[in-house]
């Protein structure tokens, strides 16, 4: 991977490998997962679902309600194994790079974590349910083929970034949603406590990037803007699967994820689940107010 | 297919003919957004699903090639 452009990658990294080392655990053990998850219990915060706050929501009976919490908890859980091989692949083939040399020791961590969170989210969708759903379709000519290599270096830690802010935003609520059986719990909160530090990581490489792009050409970053807000907006849809609706025995899948993702009530939902991330671009001088 | 024309005009008011053979990808008439929910409205007029991993963008790239993988079979 040639990667001639780009100044090598230096940073800080001390506390947050220091934290990964002493915080490390057995995944293998450490997690009580019981034979069935008990009925009637919801899979996943009910406020968290796709249709929370909306009438299509109160329009459920209480069965179908239980089950969109089931079939988007697979949904979510299966997004974040397939997100984590994307992430995976790109990290991967960077590490020990002369680019990504200096935090090739983190990396390691990053890789090995990332690894153990696809194992324990793949369990408990094929423990629980037998299966995952498959990856969702994606037009990978989306093209970064008019960015330069330093800005497609910025958003392959942009894509990590962003992927994993959201998925954290949802797992920090429902590490202690008690509602919720204590193995999704514990399985939501395991990996908010390893995400803070990948975030911290993520956020501090992007910034090296971005720096590296602004300087090599200010007229990249708002075109770099673009993409990420572009990015935000696919990586929400992705919540919306009409797969978990027709699962959960909900007629019209495609016309009310169509409805679900354009209804007042749910813009504001992404509003939240995006605040942390968007203040963050932002700041970093990257936000969608430069988009024209 | 009228449903897939009617989905690509209704998210390009500027395109003044659609012709069979645009590029709907190169020409932007369907962003990575709108893709996936062309994908999943392909799913459920055909009731065939679409595995995702093995996508050819070719298949989906005119309404030619669209009509002529998901819609041989003339069913109404």
């Amino acid at each position: 991977m040639a990667v001639r452009e780009i100044e090598p990658v230096v940073l800080d990294l001390d506390r947050l490998e220091n934290l990964a080392e002493s915080g490390y655990y057995n995944p293998y053990s450490m997690f009580d997962w019981p034979d069935a998850i008990e009925d009637g219990l919801p899979w996943m915060s009910e406020s968290l679902t796709t249709l929370a706050g909306t009438e299509m929501w109160d329009e459920l009976t209480r069965e179908q309600q239980i089950a969109l919490t089931k079939f988007e908890a697979i949904n979510f859980f299966s997004l974040n194994i397939h997100g984590i091989r994307e992430l995976l692949n790109d990290v991967v083939n960077r590490i020990h790079e002369r680019t990504y040399a200096d935090v090739s020791e983190f990396l390691h961590h990053f890789i090995g974590e990332e690894n153990e969170h696809m194992w324990f989210f793949a369990q408990f969708c094929l423990r629980y349910e037998g299966r995952l759903y498959p990856a969702q379709p994606a037009l990978k000519a989306d093209s970064v083929e008019h960015l330069s290599s330093v800005a497609r270096e910025l958003i392959v830690f942009a894509r990590i970034l962003i992927f994993e802010e959201i998925v954290d935003y949802y797992n920090a609520h429902m590490a202690t949603d008690e509602s919720l059986p204590p193995i999704a719990r514990e399985i939501n909160r395991v990996h908010h406590q390893d995400e803070s530090r990948h975030v911290a990581f993520g956020r501090m490489v992007f910034t090296n990037l971005l720096a590296q792009v602004a300087r090599r050409d200010p007229a990249e970053v708002p075109v770099v803007a673009e993409y990420l807000e572009s990015y935000l907006q696919y990586s929400i849809a992705t919540l919306y699967n009409p797969a978990a609706y027709r699962d959960a025995g909900i007629p019209d899948a495609l016309a009310l994820r169509r409805r679900a993702l354009e209804h007042p009530a749910r813009i504001e939902a992404h509003e939240q689940v995006l605040k942390r991330t968007r203040k963050f671009l932002s700041k970093a001088g990257v936000g969608r107010e430069l988009i024209k | 297919m009228q449903a897939v024309r009617e989905f690509i005009v209704a998210r390009n008011p500027k395109l003044d003919q659609l012709s069979d053979d645009l590029d709907l990808i190169d020409s932007r008439a369907i962003n990575s957004l709108a893709f996936v929910e062309f994908i999943f409205l392909l799913e459920e007029l055909t009731g065939e699903s679409i595995d995702p991993e093995d996508l050819d963008l070719d298949d989906f790239r005119t309404l030619s090639a669209v009509s002529a993988r998901f819609f041989t079979k003339e069913a109404v």
